[in-house]
């Protein structure tokens, strides 16, 4: 039996153009502020699949039609949302989601989407979200600045690399080398 | 450790867009990141550094240490560097380059003509730094030959995300972008690219995540776009520090010996001695408190003298001894 394999983006947005503008709240706070309850699942994926139309054309287009692209999970009040994608296609989705800059709504707010995490299973991103929430949530009582130890961990693979000490923000990041890409990919199937 | 060694900066810059600007990358994870200013020739003859300083930012130079104490006692900002970028058009007039270095952490060179740029990629030793603007179609193409030359150098060619990100960028300045880091990447095997951002607002910055991917998808590999931010970025910060304090390049004073109770008594004890000059430098070390310092070929000279004294007095005494 073949299966299908997908990919499973976990992406934030993040409002750094408000930095600064209001000084009682951290700066945490400020850049992983709620979105507006306007973006529904439907005008994200209609967002996306725009960009992808303008920089990938019709063949990126076709690419994510063909997958099962959908918005699994979309949470406004945590900016976080995930993406379903054929493992094909989830860098074209990646890319539209790099180059959009603003929240794809009537009158959108200027933003920038991080992708977080990428793995071959919702389990896992459902796991990390939870993590990241945590973090946030401890790094906003501190007032500190939420650092990962290794930004690049999650999606490429920490377990062979030194992860070096210093901003305690979470010390968590180093346990997760299970449920990056290399492993969905040799996991799956 | 990541670094971003390019965060665009212009006079008219103001300083809460920077500080948004760096608070943000610093949110994104990156460790280092430099400030550039772009400079027109002619090089001025005065050459100052208006780039602003942050609170954290290593006044001296920033070799691997200090950069790992500041970012760790101070997590709200990166460190900053100061780096300038010179629009480099005609190879005959670079004289001012040294200076310019000096007054800088990070010099790099946008070449802007054919000539240049082969000039660039072979001879100059200044710059460690090869930025292009990759949007506009440059009038020359990437040859391997110097470009590989100048990998083999030790100059890095930069690749600026944030070019294409920005609004500005329409549909056609993107495709040369991304047809230029093709040929760039085909030309130098994907060997010595740094990946930066070129960031004029908070918004032209990305994740380093993102960053690779992108960078995935315009043709160069994962590990490479990663050694980019990373390991060769850091080699840049550290070669050009290095060259800055440390001798030719090769030899750097890293601390000074503590020095030995022996020692310290000894310095006290000339410095008693010393009585009137007090804690100014005696000169010629002729102090008036011990005897003076005699260097080898005096003490010879005065042993060979005494030598020929005693000799003249032993004949003096045989002399007086025929005598009688």
């Amino acid at each position: 039996m073949v299966r299908i394999k997908e990919r499973y983006l976990l992406v934030n947005i993040l409002y750094p153009s408000e930095i600064g503008s209001r000084p009682d709240i951290p700066d945490v706070v400020v850049i992983n502020q709620p979105t507006t309850d306007e973006l529904t699942p439907v005008a994200l994926m209609r967002g996306i699949r725009a960009e992808v139309a303008a920089f990938f054309g019709d063949h990126g287009s076709g690419a994510i039609e063909g997958a099962a692209f959908s918005v699994k999970y979309s949470s406004p009040a945590t900016s976080t949302f995930i993406i379903r994608t054929s493992r094909a296609s989830y860098r074209y989705v990646w890319t539209a989601l790099t180059f959009m800059d603003i929240v794809p709504v009537k009158h959108g707010k200027p933003c920038t989407f991080q992708v977080v995490h990428v793995s071959g299973t919702i389990r896992k991103a459902e796991e990390e979200a939870i993590r990241r929430a945590r973090n946030l949530i401890f790094a906003a009582q501190n007032g500190q600045s939420q650092r990962s130890a290794d930004p690049l961990a999650n999606m490429f693979g920490s377990s062979k690399r030194p992860t070096h000490e210093g901003a305690g923000a979470d010390r968590f990041d180093v346990d997760d080398e299970e449920s990056d890409v290399e492993m969905g990919e040799v996991s799956d199937g | 450790m990541l670094y971003d060694l390019n965060i665009a900066w212009s006079p008219a810059t103001s300083r809460a867009d920077l500080e948004r600007t760096l608070k943000f990358s610093s949110t994104l994870g990156y460790d280092v990141v430099a400030l550039n200013h772009t400079i027109t020739p002619p090089i001025p003859p005065q050459i100052t550094n208006p780039l602003p300083k942050f609170t954290n930012a290593p006044d001296t130079i920033p070799t691997s240490s200090t950069t790992r104490t500041a970012t760790t006692s101070n997590a709200s900002l990166p460190t900053v560097l100061h780096r300038a970028t010179l629009l480099f058009a005609d190879p005959s007039r670079n004289h001012g380059l040294p200076q310019l270095a000096s007054a800088y952490d990070l010099l790099a060179i946008r070449p802007t003509t054919s000539d240049a740029f082969e000039k660039a990629c072979v001879s100059i030793t200044e710059a460690s730094l090869i930025s292009l603007d990759l949007t506009t179609k440059q009038p020359f193409h990437f040859r391997p030959k110097p470009c590989m030359a100048a990998i083999s150098r030790g100059v890095r060619f930069e690749v600026c995300y944030a070019q294409v990100l920005s609004p500005g960028a329409d549909a056609r300045a993107r495709a040369v972008f991304i047809g230029n880091v093709a040929q760039l990447v085909r030309a130098t095997r994907g060997r010595g690219i740094v990946v930066s951002s070129e960031a004029r607002k908070v918004l032209g910055l990305r994740a380093p995540a993102d960053v690779v991917n992108l960078l995935n998808v315009w043709g160069l590999s994962t590990d490479k776009a990663r050694e980019g931010l990373g390991a060769l970025a850091r080699g840049v910060v550290v070669n050009e520090g290095i060259r800055r304090s440390g001798f030719r390049g090769v030899v750097d004073v890293v601390g000074v010996a503590e020095r030995g109770e022996a020692d310290m008594a000894a310095g006290d004890k000339s410095k008693d001695g010393g009585g009137v000059g007090g804690n100014r430098k005696r000169k010629n070390g002729d102090g008036d408190g011990e005897p003076p310092q005699m260097s080898k070929r005096q003490a010879k000279k005065m042993k060979a003298a005494l030598r020929q004294k005693e000799a003249a007095e032993k004949t003096q005494d045989k002399d007086t001894a025929m005598e009688t």
